[in-house]
């Protein structure tokens, strides 16, 4: 019966008795001492001992409070059968619900008013944290488009510097090429104070007006001046073009010529003339050879 | 019915009265135990156990029920100023009450550690899990003190 002892050592039937076990605990301690008398023996007298000393710690209750108890007692009983006591169902589990989970109402409000002031907290410091990474990052928004229109800028410049830079070049090709006649333009009576200068490369018929060496009164919207060619004594339109006061390009490719004996500039309407108009002529210049 | 009140409501009340310090609580859920075992005394079987274990369950378990229940947490708070000391105990003291209606001192040969945990288990309303954690033992170690505490109860009652 080795079995049967270490199962009472165990200590099992105590809690047994205690209301400490499950449902299916209680049936195996049950089912064991149904088949060994000295378990059932066992659990009795623990039961006997945790009586007695549950009697030597009993608590008198009020001495009214007996015929409260009955007299309840017996209204109950007035509405019932008898029951029965025969009956053996099984011996109900004993709910074992945690002791820990119940906290004081007081102390659970207080945490919970603390939790409240921590999160308040949180998102005020939150809050703060949101706006000052907002500022900074327009700030940084600012920065970026401040730095990009900058960028552009140079860019436009470089772009600017660069064409510039091409131009000039060409104009001292052109000067030093001596293929290119450089043909000065003077004022007439019209304005003897214009003047400007004109590129013409006679074998490849190039015809460029140079921005930079001319001195016109600037044209308005209805009018433009244009170019001619004097062609054994006829006057060949070589294109329109702008005087304003910000040009953006020194050289001005107009259209090819590869014969003409002077060159001349009329202030026409808008788009030009077929034939130029002779009183507007404000300069011209004879090609020297 | 008469009977088994005068032998057993003091032991009943004792257990529920230090799980509920509250005297007039603790009557009612004497009350509540009384129609209970009432109720269901078809429930209870002769051959698997003496009634008194029975019915200290039921009390034990009432009277953690009715600590845990809303109504009574509510009812400890709205006593007057007098009795305040008695809701602090009872809503927070539950586990430590023992001094207050102080367990009698037996005179037995055992270590007060082995007793602690029984009565824990048996007065207070532990489980003998929660019983483990409170006192941090290992959970064989109190089984094993409650087997002792108990041995040395029945060799001190015979």
């Amino acid at each position: 019966m080795e079995e049967v002892k270490a199962y009472i050592e165990s200590g099992i039937l105590e809690l047994y008795v205690l209301g400490q076990l499950t449902r299916s605990e209680q049936e195996e301690v049950e089912a064991m001492a149904a088949r060994h008398p000295e378990i059932q023996t066992e659990i009795t007298a623990i039961e006997l001992a945790m009586e007695e000393y549950a009697l030597q710690n009993a608590i008198a209750p009020s001495a009214s409070l007996d015929q409260k108890i009955l007299s309840s007692l017996s209204s109950l009983q007035s509405h019932q059968e008898e029951p029965k006591a025969e009956q053996n169902p099984p011996r109900p589990e004993a709910s074992v619900v945690s002791l820990a989970q119940h906290q004081p109402a007081d102390s659970r409000v207080r945490s919970l008013r603390i939790a409240l002031a921590a999160c308040a907290a949180l998102l005020l410091i939150s809050l703060v944290a949101l706006f000052s990474a907002h500022s900074k990052l327009s700030e940084a928004e600012n920065q970026i488009a401040s730095l990009s229109s900058q960028n552009q800028k140079f860019a436009a410049t470089v772009g600017f510097m660069k064409d510039h830079n091409q131009d000039l070049q060409k104009i001292a090709d052109m000067t030093a090429d001596p293929a290119w006649k450089i043909v000065k333009l003077s004022g007439t009576k019209m304005d003897p104070q214009a003047k400007m200068t004109v590129y013409w490369h006679a074998a490849g018929k190039h015809v460029m007006v140079d921005n930079s060496k001319m001195n016109l009164p600037v044209n308005d919207q209805t009018h433009q001046y244009q170019l001619w060619a004097l062609v054994n004594g006829k006057p060949v339109d070589l294109g329109v073009f702008d005087v304003k006061s910000d040009t953006s390009h020194l050289l001005l490719n107009m259209k090819e010529i590869g014969v003409a004996q002077a060159f001349a500039v009329t202030l026409e309407k808008r788009g030009g003339s077929p034939s130029p108009t002779m009183e507007k002529m404000i300069a011209m210049g004879g090609v020297s050879i | 019915m008469q009977a088994l009140y005068d032998m057993y409501s003091g032991a009943l009340l004792g257990v529920i009265a230090r799980i509920i310090q509250h005297q007039e609580i603790a009557e009612d859920v004497l009350q509540e135990t009384f129609i209970k075992i009432w109720n269901s005394s078809t429930h209870y079987d002769a051959s698997k156990g003496r009634l008194f274990t029975w019915m200290m369950n039921i009390a034990r378990n009432l009277a953690i029920d009715k600590v845990r229940s809303k109504d009574f947490r509510n009812t400890a708070k709205n006593q007057d100023i007098e009795n305040n000391v008695d809701s602090i105990d009872a809503q927070s003291k539950i586990t430590f009450n023992a001094d207050i209606l102080g367990l009698k001192d037996m005179v037995t040969a055992l270590k007060p550690e082995f007793h602690t945990v029984l009565d824990m288990v048996y007065f207070k309303g532990y489980t003998h899990i929660e019983a483990a954690e409170e006192l941090n033992l290992p959970l064989g170690t109190v089984k094993t003190r409650i087997r002792m505490a108990i041995l040395e109860l029945r060799k001190y009652f015979n």
